[in-house]
């Protein structure tokens, strides 16, 4: 598990106004953590590849806005990812849930995850693990490197927050 | 049925300080009329996503008033977004969509339920309380003073002949557009 307010401090520290994305079992708890911030903003969208456009939109009217997925929205919104945070090099942090992690070592693998690092990689999307609290530092590493290359960077939540 | 070229003239010339978004086959045409800091062709972009995008700007900027040129064509590939910008219901945003029943920069191909879908009541039962469809010529005056001065969310429906309008190619590439109208955006605020 990761603490749901481990990562809101991240993304406080990171002065960020917006959360924009779509809510999936693992996120859930952190979702409910946004919703009741009175700093960050929380917009809900009705498919992963408008969290892109919006969050693309707000950045260029000055807003600080981070994306925050399951992989297999992510999956889906793969056009409007490329059409506008990556073509508009908007500095992105994008955060994803792993769906199927844990899936993978056994005899029923979730596709979800199989697809998942090979098209992160594919799109050339710099990427890092989020495995526990020890680690939350890399919310401000990837938030760093998305503003660093003017492109999105991703954070995977590997485990669910709570 | 309205001519699509007429009306962005007529828009061009009411047009004060509104960002001005828009894409395919009316992208081409408004850059004719006005290729500023303030006008972003959605192209090269994501087909569907220039209504979504301009929510964005409109909930970032919400002093400024956003006008989106959107495609019937374009609004089907996102239809979501009508409900999610209801729901955020921003003061400043209008949504144009041009109904002509096609994909008119690909060739004129009918799009899925031309002349069938009804938009108006897409866009009320996504929760739009202000939609306008306008189809007469003799109308578009008195909706365009409402198209700049009312106010947001609100939908104008525009009924267009069809054209024959190319792939747009803007001069500059997206990601300079896209920096051109943040550093306008930066600098007034």
């Amino acid at each position: 598990m990761i603490g749901a307010n481990g990562i809101l401090a991240e993304l406080r520290k990171n002065a960020v106004t917006h959360v924009v994305g779509v809510p999936d079992n693992g996120s859930r708890v952190l979702f409910e953590l946004l919703w009741a911030d009175p700093i960050i903003q929380v917009i809900p969208v009705t498919r992963e590849g408008e969290a892109f456009a919006l969050a693309s939109g707000l950045y260029l009217g000055g807003q600080q806005p981070v994306v925050l997925m399951q992989n297999t929205g992510f999956l889906e919104a793969g056009d409007a990812l490329r059409g506008t945070a990556h073509n508009m090099r908007i500095p992105l942090l994008v955060l994803i849930g792993y769906r199927g992690y844990h899936t993978m070592d056994t005899d029923r693998v979730d596709s979800a995850a199989t697809f998942f690092e090979p098209t992160l990689k594919a799109w050339q999307l710099p990427y890092a693990l989020l495995h526990d609290d020890d680690q939350l530092d890399v919310i401000s590493r990837m938030y760093r490197r998305a503003a660093t290359d003017s492109l999105p960077a991703v954070v995977v939540l590997v485990e669910s927050t709570e | 049925m309205l001519n699509k070229y007429h009306c962005l003239e007529q828009l061009a010339k009411r047009r004060t300080d509104e960002i001005i978004v828009t894409t395919m086959s009316v992208a081409a045409p408004w850059a004719q009329l006005s290729d500023g800091p303030l006008d972003f062709a959605s192209v090269e972009s994501a087909m569907g996503h220039a209504a979504d995008f301009a929510c964005g700007l409109a909930l970032a900027q919400p002093s400024r008033r956003i006008v989106v040129l959107n495609g019937d064509g374009s609004t089907l590939m996102c239809l979501g977004t009508l409900v999610t910008v209801a729901q955020l219901d921003p003061k400043n945003l209008t949504i144009v969509i041009t109904e002509n029943g096609t994909y008119e920069v690909t060739g004129n191909q009918q799009i899925p339920g031309a002349a069938l879908v009804d938009y108006e009541q897409l866009c009320r039962g996504a929760g739009f309380k202000r939609v306008c469809t306008v189809t007469d010529p003799a109308d578009f005056e008195a909706s365009l003073e409402m198209l700049i001065n009312g106010t947001g969310p609100q939908v104008f429906i525009w009924s267009i002949a069809q054209a024959k309008e190319p792939v747009p190619q803007p001069a500059l590439s997206i990601a300079e557009r896209a920096q051109r109208l943040h550093r306008a955006l930066l600098s007034d605020s």
